[in-house]
């Protein structure tokens, strides 16, 4: 069994709030008119025990919040959320307690991410007490070889946030993750703010714990390469869909999606040069407000038919696991 | 020779003490060439190019050295000269599209702006001018947008519109300071694409800041890699990419994962960058570097040439490999 399973999975964000936002003055008549985002629109993927599954797209395609939906940050439109064969859509936050010891995230941003008024030192003790996992006089000692595990000092412990630099707060964002020894970690891009010698010391960082520790993880991410680097199973996605998904070594050894293609053919490169001589796509992504008919991603497909503007595509096998949702397949 | 900049020196006097931001920098741009300058986050990549631009403000301040543009002398001149300079002969492309546009002006005005102040036209002619730039820079139905405000445009259209800015008075040079870092990937492939072929087919030069070293080896000619505030390694791009001969190099060459490659783990340098404050004594890199050794602490390495004609590093022990490095 997957240890998380997500299906037909809807998020949307409702912009006009309350019924006087709703009204629009349209050709000198007053009308009703709801503006909503459609943010992620049926999603289903699983993470399998031990593996790595990255959610790889443009900005808006959905895949933060994605992430943050499946962690129950914000409540899903609809669709479900296997957790261990246990469905958690509907929990309540009581009900979710449990499971916060199980799952845990790390964010984006390290300069946002960390209380700046408490020491570094109870930023990684606060989740040990809260799910009782050290008596108060284990507690510091657990969180210093943590702190040492990700490669800080201990007599950094008593420090605030703000004397590190950003890669040493990513390294405790990974720590205080880490606390709770939980199963299943969502990392919604944990390296694009950084440097690329420091992102490269932060994935290997991660891969070893991952071996270590022996979590699952959902890693978010923009960066083609990253993914390539971490990942076991790649799921590509656009405008809120998954378009393309399978084992890494299929998705990168023959992506079959127009768009998936293309986001290859964008990626500069210091060895091969190809950019600058593909195609590329022309366009840029469509207001999520007001979704295109039939296949989203038909306005700036090279290779669509007019059977692209009418319907849209439904996820088909093109080789074992690996699905793709496009008309030409 | 286009541009020249001998030893130029760039310092911040602040209260915790003076920053070099920009150390004994010299390089050369010539006509139609496009010049990257990589480096990380503070290695005074986009200093170098406000110093240029004469756009160093307190507590900064230019402390030495010379900037020979077309034959003048850019540091002597006088602020309204440099205004002759500026968007004229020298323009800027800034890395955040959705900031450097001015939200109260329609773009047709702000392309205006630039040949009004710049060029001798007609109102008329400077309007059509205005919609030839824009659909230069690929902006569909350009006639309809010349009257639309920035908020109308998305991040890669108002890349589109600061470009035809800085084209809009023929300039010889343009510093893009990390222009498409903002932008998705598709959307910098459109660019990137987009600004090769405007400056290839003007002829004009370009000097290209980013930190990605895989957007400078797609665009540039020859790369400058940069770290605290001095150059390390410069040569033709493909020198550079393909044999890179300072550790640093080599290491941030290391630290990409790539596409084509399956590795476990990325080579990386370890440590962090050194607090600007408290630079090391001799060599800025070697805290970090692998093949440091004891010369290394003590005495700030000159440049010297690494395996082919122009192609130079500043280092003690060329390549890191030979002369009996250690590996630590």
């Amino acid at each position: 069994m997957s240890l998380l399973e997500v299906t037909d999975l809807v998020q949307s964000f409702d912009l006009t709030r309350g019924f006087l936002a709703k009204l629009r003055f349209r050709g000198g008549r007053l009308v009703r008119e709801e503006r909503v985002v459609h943010a992620v629109n049926g999603v289903s993927f699983r993470v399998e025990r031990g593996k790595v599954l990255s959610l790889v797209g443009e900005s808006g395609c959905g895949k933060s919040t994605t992430a943050k939906t499946i962690i129950r940050l914000i409540d899903p439109k609809s669709g479900r959320i296997f957790y261990d064969g246990i469905d958690i859509t509907r929990f309540s936050p009581l009900e979710m307690r449990p499971f916060r010891k199980k799952m845990q995230m790390i964010f984006q941003d390290p300069f946002a991410s960390l209380n700046p008024r408490q020491k570094v030192v109870d930023i990684l003790q606060e989740p040990m007490i809260f799910h009782k996992l050290a008596t108060p006089t284990e507690v510091r000692e657990k969180a210093l070889s943590l702190l040492n595990r990700v490669g800080l000092r201990t007599e950094q412990a008593d420090r605030y946030p703000h004397q590190f630099s950003g890669g040493q707060r990513q390294r405790i964002g990974i720590a205080r993750a880490l606390a709770v020894e939980p199963e299943f970690i969502v990392a919604d891009e944990p390296v694009s703010a950084l440097d690329v010698s420091i992102q490269a010391q932060i994935l290997n960082l991660l891969m070893d714990l991952k071996d270590e520790f022996r979590f699952s993880c959902l890693f978010i991410a923009h960066d083609l390469s990253v993914v390539k680097h971490i990942s076991d199973d790649v799921g590509v996605m656009y405008l809120g869909k998954i378009v393309e998904k399978g084992s890494k070594k299929d998705v990168f050894a023959h992506p079959a999606h127009p768009y998936t293609k293309a986001l290859f053919a964008s990626v500069p490169s210091i060895s091969a040069g190809k950019m600058m001589s593909s195609k590329g796509i022309e366009g840029e992504i469509p207001s999520a407000i007001d979704l295109p008919n039939g296949c989203v991603f038909h306005d700036r497909c090279p290779s669509r038919k007019p059977v692209c503007h009418e319907e849209p595509p439904v996820e088909r096998e093109v080789e074992v696991g690996h699905f793709v949702a496009c008309h030409n397949v | 020779m286009l541009l020249e900049v001998r030893n130029l020196k760039t310092f911040f006097h602040t209260f915790r003490g003076t920053v070099r931001a920009v150390d004994d920098v010299s390089f050369t741009i010539a006509k139609g060439e496009i010049l990257g300058i990589v480096g990380e986050s503070g290695c005074g990549k986009s200093v170098t190019g406000f110093s240029i631009m004469g756009l160093i403000e307190e507590p900064g301040k230019v402390a030495g050295g010379e900037i020979l543009f077309d034959g003048r002398r850019l540091l002597d001149l006088s602020d309204n000269q440099m205004n002759e300079i500026r968007g004229k002969e020298i323009s800027m492309i800034f890395q955040d599209p959705m900031t450097s546009l001015n939200p109260v002006y329609t773009i047709g005005e702000q392309i205006e702006e630039m040949l009004t102040l710049h060029s001798s036209l007609s109102p008329r002619e400077r309007r059509k001018r205005c919609v030839e730039l824009l659909r230069s820079v690929g902006i569909p139905n350009p006639e309809g947008r010349l009257n639309d405000y920035p908020h109308h445009f998305s991040g890669g259209m108002r890349q589109r519109v600061i470009i035809a800015i800085a084209l809009a008075a023929e300039p010889k040079l343009i510093v893009a300071d990390e222009p498409t870092t903002a932008l998705d990937v598709t959307i910098q492939a459109q660019i990137l694409k987009l600004m090769k072929a405007l400056v290839r087919e003007r002829n004009c030069s370009m000097m290209l800041i980013t930190h990605d070293l895989a957007v400078v080896s797609e665009m540039a000619d020859r790369i400058i890699v940069m770290y605290c505030g001095q150059i390390v390694e410069e040569g033709r791009a493909r020198d550079v990419i393909e044999n890179p001969s300072h550790p640093y190099t080599q290491g941030l060459i290391g630290s990409i994962p790539k596409l084509n490659e399956d590795k476990s783990r990325l080579e990386t340098i370890h440590g962090i960058v050194p607090n600007m404050f408290e630079l090391p004594e001799g060599c800025n890199f070697s805290p970090r570097c692998r093949f440091c050794r004891e010369i290394c602490f003590g005495v700030k390495p000159d440049f010297r040439l690494a395996n082919t004609e122009g192609h130079l590093i500043r280092c003690h022990s060329a390549c890191g490999v030979s002369e009996g490095g250690n590996e630590v």
